[in-house]
């Protein structure tokens, strides 16, 4: 019993971290209507910039989100502008997106192992090897935390969406642009708005990831997939959808481990991904209207 | 593009690559030959069903790993020549692709769904070769049991056998492409708009399905080539997402849904890439591929349809230029 509690905690823990990583692209993808493949790309750039923030400056993991949040609205707002925009609105706008944001992915790997070589690095921090004990179930504090911000980012997050005009903008782009633009919307700002954010998002999801996973070039490949499938199965744009995908994600892939193989976990979730592609292609979540 | 002459830029390019054969060329180039080649070939398999119908899979390294582990386990443990496991592996490959290709077509996934559906199952395939150790030789992968040239076994020492063998399986692709003529044009109906297709009685499944049949198997002989030729696979290489989107890159830089897109990306992409690597790998590791993704990312937004757009493009340019004379002498009447 308590060994399926633990089971059961620690894939909640990690199913948390899993939406919070998924919570940028579902926007991008929700809104914009494009695949972004380097997304994994920009939370090994966040995991960097916390590590280098920490191991130069000593500057806390969870503060560094203050610097790397407005610095990766910059940068999204950049690449909207000179890579995601001309593209946009032509015949062959969904293939070429995917491929641009996969030459985007290359980009930043290289740059990562030009500048900082493939060794894994990871820091130590207050939290490191810590963990709560509750009700005899022991919970890693780094995850805690990271599943408790996660949350927190959600909040606001659908605060923003649900009761703020910018959000109602979004919401409205999202779902019909030329009704959207009639209504005075300039959707182009709104792109822009939601591009940064979502770049911003993951990269601050970098941060949080730090303390309890290695950084190296590539860690943004294994991520990438799992976001995509979380986005998916909980329904493109539906914020509960996301955090509902996670948490299952989560609990298979915590329970696949112990009962099989960490190979076999991924083959499990994949093929819940692909079944619900298959036969509920909106998601879990998804009613037809979404966000 | 008439059929006949696409035939003869074929032959024509035949011709010239043969010549090539003859050439005293030092081993690098001959290598870079033939990994051009290669991707020429395993694009125009994917071009079949991805360029013309316009369904982008980025999971096709799942067909190449299927060629490839068969043709290899099955001459490892029978003894079987790769000539003939080649066409197992094919078949299986058939057969994963109607798995996926039955229910995504049925169920109408389209665009990105499509894409990420086709992500999904080249990952299974990857964890899958892991997992499955005794077979396979999990991570470690597997390595050909070296026999000396030999026709019979698809085996030889120097490069220069490798380099006609895929020559000739590239010329069968693309001849194959330009006789399916009528599957073709099927396909960019589809592409453009399903309902209108099937509205026009187009069968809309079975030409998808056949097309992506053949495209897994032209990519799963082209896995075997790979196995042969380097003589070890691993889950990394040969079922990574690399390979994949490789493939996919040479065909949209080359131009999607045209019969030479594929072999003109190969041609411009790879020579590049290697000689990037081989420059530059040492020193700056990672250099080659960071510059590589910064062409890819120039070349989409500057030229949206591949390559094979351009001169469609400067002839354009050209009429529009003519017809701004012609109206500046009209004005000037």
């Amino acid at each position: 019993m308590e060994m399926l509690l633990q089971i059961i905690a620690s894939g909640l823990l990690l199913g948390g971290i899993y939406a919070l990583l998924s919570v940028g692209l579902n926007l991008i993808f929700g809104v914009i209507k494009i695949v972004n493949l380097a997304h994994g790309d920009f939370l090994m750039m966040g995991m960097y910039a916390t590590f280098f923030l920490f191991t130069l400056k000593d500057i806390n993991p969870y503060v560094s989100v203050l610097i790397i949040f407005p610095a990766f609205v910059l940068v999204g707002v950049l690449i909207f502008r000179f890579i995601i925009k001309p593209l946009l609105g032509k015949a062959e706008t969904e293939v070429n997106t995917i491929i641009a944001t996969a030459g985007l992915g290359f980009v930043l790997q290289n740059l990562a192992l030009m500048l900082w070589k493939s060794d894994f690095r990871a820091i130590e921090t207050n939290l490191t090897g810590k963990s709560y004990e509750f009700a005899g179930i022991m919970l890693s504090a780094g995850r805690t935390w990271a599943f408790v911000i996660c949350i927190a980012i959600a909040l606001i997050l659908y605060y923003i969406l649900m009761k703020t005009k910018v959000g109602t903008h979004i919401r409205a782009v999202s779902q019909d642009t030329d009704a959207a633009t009639l209504m005075g919307i300039n959707v182009n700002r709104i792109y822009t708005l939601t591009f940064a954010a979502g770049i911003a998002l993951v990269g601050a999801a970098g941060a949080i990831i730090t303390p309890t996973f290695y950084v190296y070039p590539t860690v943004g490949l294994y991520f990438n997939t799992m976001a995509f499938i979380i986005v998916v199965l909980g329904g493109l744009g539906s914020f509960t959808g996301a955090l509902i995908g996670g948490l299952l994600i989560g609990l298979v892939e915590s329970f696949a481990g112990v009962m099989a193989s960490s190979e076999l976990a991924q083959v499990f979730s994949l093929l819940i991904f692909l079944f619900i592609l298959f036969v509920k292609p909106e998601g879990i979540m998804g009613k037809g209207a979404r966000v | 593009m008439k059929q006949n002459k696409s035939l003869l830029i074929l032959a024509i390019l035949t011709v010239a690559l043969l010549a090539v054969y003859f050439l005293p060329l030092v081993i690098f180039a001959k290598h870079i030959l033939i990994l051009t080649l290669f991707y020429a070939f395993l694009g125009t398999g994917w071009n079949l069903m991805c360029g013309y119908a316009g369904r982008l899979s980025l999971g096709h390294a799942a067909f190449a790993a299927v060629g490839a582990y068969t043709s290899i386990f099955l001459f490892k443990e029978f003894n079987l020549t790769p000539w003939l496991g080649m066409f197992v592996g094919g078949g299986l490959a058939v057969l994963v692709m109607l798995l996926i290709a039955y229910p995504s077509f049925r169920f109408g996934l389209k665009g990105p769904y499509f894409t990420l559906a086709s992500i999904a199952v080249a990952e299974i395939v990857h964890n899958l070769l892991i997992y499955g150790r005794d077979f396979t030789g999990g991570s470690l992968g597997l390595s050909l049991p070296y026999v000396p040239t030999s026709l019979a076994m698809f085996q030889f020492d120097g490069k220069e056998l490798y380099y006609l063998v895929i020559l000739a399986f590239w010329l069968l692709a693309v001849f194959l492409t330009i006789k399916m003529e009528r599957t073709r044009y099927y396909l960019e109906a589809i592409r453009e708009d399903e309902d209108a297709a099937a509205a026009l009685g187009i069968s809309v499944n079975k030409n998808l399905i056949a097309a992506a049949c053949i495209s897994a198997f032209l990519v799963a002989v082209g896995g075997t080539f790979y196995g042969q030729y380097f003589r070890y696979i691993d889950p990394y290489s040969i079922a990574g997402f690399s390979l994949s989107l490789n493939m996919a890159l040479v065909v949209v830089i080359g131009g999607s849904g045209t019969i030479f897109g594929p072999t003109i990306g190969a041609f411009v992409l790879i020579p590049l890439t290697e000689i990037l690597r081989m420059s530059l790998g040492s020193q700056y590791p990672g250099l080659h591929l960071f510059l590589y993704g910064i062409l890819l990312v120039v070349c989409i937004i500057y030229l949206p349809k591949g390559i094979a757009s351009l001169p469609g493009i400067i002839r354009a340019r050209n009429d529009k230029k003519a017809r701004q004379l012609d109206q500046g002498s009209e004005g000037v009447l």
